[in-house]
């Protein structure tokens, strides 16, 4: 392969080579460069803490495609061809780099010609380059011939030139790659059997009609066109919209080190800073989520909204921001960047000026499909690129509610600010619920092991208040010494939190961590997976640092420890509903299972979606209190599913799905209705009498 | 630029649960429950809206005034995060034996020591005692006209323009101002603070006067006196038919109302 050796017409083939890699390597470098400054347009946020841990972990869900694998389905199979693409295209660039930049860039051609090493590598690539044709034939039939739900979105022309291009490019250079090897070997190599494909192709050419010197002409023509295409390629990929093989792994790197159940927090007294209206009010980190999205639409399919019928969709949601990103980007750099080539979409500067001014709600994403997240977490978890969506849509709420104070959950959001609880109008007083049970209040009785948190709905909510008393029932009879706040408790904050009013979350949270502090707690038990992870990932952004478990994980501890036994009198099929604040934002999965196994004659059967993959009951992220107005009742969609099962009872472990599900089943019509009931009320109800107690009951339970 | 004064009491909270709601009969008062907050009278704060509705449309300044013993700062500053100016706080133990007609005598004291005003606002009525009685006594105390029960108050230069409430519609008045105005719920559900004036309700001006320092005192009684309170108790007694069907469980049904004396 001699190509640059032998000079060209006035021209010394390394200089031609390597004129034309600097070009397209500063026009490379120069788009990277504009993009990096789009994205620092964006408000600052610190996530380069624990720097190499981030990109050793970024490097290692790459390699292995775990973030992609992880929704590797027998019915989806997309993310194998994915794989196969991906380490595909991994070795044909490391042979780009070998063999053309090494290799004939560098004259080294002469060192591994006909060498055992070159033919492994295209032996190798063989392979690699027929695993790519198969995926990218995969990719245009699943593309443009069956459009799945997944990937079927309308696109502009701009888009559609984008993805065909780019397909149309991978496609050819792997058909270069065997027009190349087939030619080079019949022109420089011994005949052989390595590499099959190239060898092959060798022999044909070999043995057809085309003088050497043809052929010498074609290699050579061949090689500069794979080359001029790899060039394009570098010059076009970060100037299209589709920026994800370069943003992917960054936005893997940055991604969140918070616990997962923790909103970013806001600092009240910089109401400049609160909440997002345009899209420069975004972190960087915001920014570069959008740049990273290949719409692979599995959020799409996951999210309960969507599914529903909502406007809602995260992965609209990201790629129309990514569109208004940059359309008005270009205008955010006014004066600094005007050297800089701005992008080619609407032309005019006096558009993008105003895209740029504009606000988002009401232009590029609706107000109702912001109310409509659940904040289940079912579309970060099956995103492959850890596009973070929820932050996003709080950070519209915020702004709706602590900036633009909108009507949306007003009645609400002024009962808890008034009256420290979501349920306006409740006839119950918190303790109602503990009367004639001997129950420890903190306020008056400070010897107390353990916090039952009851939470608001448990205290408040009738058909809740069975849970309270039941989850009580327990602990009295394994004998532990716990007490309540009774009056003086607030509701932990997280309707407040998740509706937007950071304001009001704030003053009930730090009224409860003094509250809770005065009274030397160290450890609480939640009966409320909302309360639980908010008292356990949030509150410590607030300096309220304290041992929380759920009651799943006290109740299995118990169990486990025989303070508890619970006898074989319920015969009973049961599903088990993984509430979302429980499951995905805590990975509380294996306790309530334990309890339900631990209750003889039940039963346990999986919803078909279940564990990270459980589908929202439609409560969450303060939904529990806005009307469902649009498509279907999202807790209507999921009973379905549990009735789809045997099972003759729906078990969870959280108040708003119990109330979600008895509210639908209310209305599930002729339907056969299941009954509906908490996990510490059926254990509850299973209740013997405990074993010997020891001495020092409560202070040894480890839930 | 005008003045406006905004009266708002303090009062147990109607929505609490009545499990919650004692009475301390001797003292002939209601006990605050322990850790449920008091909340501002519901018809208060459509006052306080329709004295923030004329903010928005021109300068205004609206102080708003509070009276009572024991006043919880939490509650009687929200006013002030709503969007209200300054706040002044008449707080003294003796307040709590005041009827309607002192507590106007104390209101109309304060507003003279305040100085200008052009409007007050009060609520309809108290949504504890529901008497109705303090709007109208100010009004006659300061000898300027009243316009009770109000769902729109307009502010025109030195006018007024008030939708009154009627019970076949409304009646459209005009005024001079100075003068006081009542409000019912129609005038508005207050404003939900934006997360600015939420912060800056610590900065504003709260000035606290006691009884002596707007010339109130002891020797001063009200012409009404309170003869007694009780708390009335609900017992309901459930009785199930036993009748096989509803025709006889009708017959059972209107026996037993015979003899209860219903009929």
């Amino acid at each position: 392969m001699s190509i640059l050796t032998s000079g060209y017409p006035g021209i010394s083939g390394f200089i031609l080579f390597w004129f034309l890699f600097a070009v397209a390597l500063t026009l490379f470098v120069q788009r990277v460069y504009f993009n990096i400054c789009l994205i620092k347009k964006g408000r600052p946020e610190n996530r380069f803490d624990r720097l190499f841990y981030r990109l050793k972990r970024a490097l290692s869900l790459i390699l292995t495609q775990s973030g992609n694998l992880k929704s590797l389905t027998f019915k989806d199979p997309a993310a194998l061809g994915h794989t196969l693409m991906f380490w595909g295209l991994i070795l044909f660039s490391l042979a780009y780099v070998i063999f053309i930049g090494l290799g004939a860039g560098m004259g080294l051609f002469s060192v591994y010609n006909g060498s055992t090493f070159e033919r492994v590598s295209f032996s190798i690539l063989d392979l690699a380059a027929f695993l790519v044709i198969i995926s990218i034939l995969w990719v245009i039939i699943k593309r443009y011939i069956i459009r799945p739900e997944r990937l079927a979105r309308p696109q502009n022309a701009e888009e559609k030139i984008t993805q065909a291009l780019l397909l149309t490019v991978i496609l050819v250079l792997m058909v270069l790659h065997y027009l190349i090897a087939g030619t080079g070997y019949a022109l420089y190599a011994a005949p052989g059997d390595w590499p099959p494909v190239g060898s092959a192709l060798a022999g044909w050419f070999a043995g057809s009609a085309i003088t050497l010197t043809s052929l010498e002409t074609l290699f050579t023509s061949l090689w500069w066109v794979n080359y001029l295409l790899l060039l394009g390629v570098l010059i076009y990929a970060p100037r299209s919209k589709h920026l994800h093989p370069l943003a992917s792994f960054f936005n893997l790197a940055f991604q969140s080190l918070e616990p997962k159940g923790s909103l970013r927090p806001v600092d009240l007294n910089k109401p400049e800073t609160i909440g997002v209206s345009r899209v420069q009010d975004f972190t960087w980190k915001q920014l570069l989520d959008l740049g990273a999205c290949t719409w692979c639409g599995h959020c799409h399919m996951v999210c309960p909204a969507r599914l529903s019928g909502k406007e809602l969709s995260p992965r609209e949601l990201v790629l129309d921001l990514r569109e208004h990103l940059f359309k008005s980007g270009p205008a955010l750099f006014k004066n600094s960047l005007s050297t800089v080539s701005a992008v080619p979409v609407d032309g005019e500067k006096g558009l993008q000026t105003d895209a740029a001014q504009k606000p988002l709600t009401g232009s590029v994403i609706s107000e109702e499909a912001i109310w409509s997240c659940t904040t289940c977490r079912a579309c970060q978890e099956t995103c492959p690129v850890s596009i973070e969506h929820i932050d996003k849509i709080i950070d519209f709420r915020r702004h709706l509610q602590m900036i633009q104070t909108t009507e949306t959950a007003r009645d609400v959001l002024k009962n808890l600010r008034v009256r420290g609880n979501p349920w306006r109008g409740t006839i119950n007083a918190r303790t109602d619920w503990a009367e004639g049970m001997g129950i420890k209040i903190a306020g008056e009785d400070r010897n107390i092991d353990v916090l039952f948190w009851v939470g608001c709905t448990e205290a408040l909510e009738d058909r809740s208040l069975k849970i309270a008393r039941a989850v009580a029932r327990l602990m009295q009879e394994a004998g532990v010494n716990f007490g309540i706040l009774g009056e003086e408790e607030m509701c932990c904050g997280d309707p407040a939190r998740r509706f937007g009013a950071e304001h009001i979350y704030q003053m009930l949270a730090l009224n409860n961590i003094q509250l809770l502090q005065g009274y030397n707690i160290k450890k609480i038990v939640t009966a409320c997976p909302h309360c639980y992870n908010t008292l356990k990932n949030e509150y410590p952004q607030l300096g309220g640092r304290f041992e929380v478990v759920h009651h799943t994980q006290f109740l299995a501890g118990l169990i486990k420890n025989e303070q508890i036994r619970l006898n074989g009198n319920i015969r009973k099929i049961v599903s088990y509903q993984d509430p979302c604040y429980l499951g995905r934002f805590n990975d509380i999965f294996d306790s309530p299972r334990q309890i339900l196994q631990n209750i003889p004659g039940i039963e346990t059967v999986e919803m078909a979606q279940n564990q990270n993959n459980a589908f929202c009951c439609g409560g969450g992220g303060g939904r529990m209190w806005l009307e469902e107005k649009t498509g279907q009742r999202i807790s209507e969609m999921r009973l379905k599913q549990a009735n789809e099962t045997r099972a003759e009872a729906l078990v969870t472990a959280c108040p708003f799905c119990l109330q979600m599900f008895e509210d639908a089943a209310r209305a599930a019509e002729g339907e056969s209705i299941l009954p509906v009931m908490d996990i510490a009320e059926l254990a509850a109800a299973s209740l013997e009498t405990s074993v010997k107690r020891p001495e020092t009951a409560g202070s040894n339970i480890n839930g | 630029m005008k003045n406006i004064m905004v009266c708002m009491k303090q009062v147990l909270d109607p929505e609490a649960p009545l499990s919650l709601f004692k009475i301390d009969a001797a003292a002939k008062q209601a006990v605050l429950p322990k850790a449920t907050p008091p909340v501002l009278s519901p018809f208060d704060e459509n006052a306080l809206e329709a004295a923030l509705k004329i903010k928005d449309t021109q300068p205004a300044t609206v102080s708003v005034i509070s009276l009572g013993k024991k006043l919880v700062r939490t509650v009687v500053k929200a006013p002030l995060a709503a969007g209200a100016d300054q706040l002044f706080l008449l707080e003294d133990e003796i307040f709590s034996d005041f009827d309607s007609c002192l507590t106007a005598a104390s209101l109309a004291a304060a507003i003279r020591k305040i100085g200008a005003f052009d409007l007050i606002l009060c609520g309809i009525q108290a949504a504890d005692t529901n008497a109705g009685q303090v709007g109208t006594g100010i009004a006659c105390l300061l000898g300027i006209p009243c316009i009770t029960c109000a769902r729109k108050v307009e502010l025109n230069g030195d006018r007024i323009r008030v939708e009154k409430i009627m019970p076949d519609g409304f009646d459209v008045i005009d005024s001079a101002l100075p003068a006081v105005v009542t409000t019912s719920y129609e005038a508005g559900t207050l404003r939900e603070p934006g997360v600015e004036a939420f912060m800056s309700a610590n900065k504003k001006p709260l000035t606290v006067w006691n009884a002596q320092q707007i010339g109130m005192d002891k020797s001063r009684s009200g012409p009404a006196a309170f003869l007694k309170m009780e708390q009335t108790a609900h017992n309901i007694k459930c009785e199930m038919l036993e009748g096989a069907g509803p025709a006889e469980q009708t017959l059972q049904l209107v026996g037993k109302m015979k003899d209860a004396g219903v009929f």
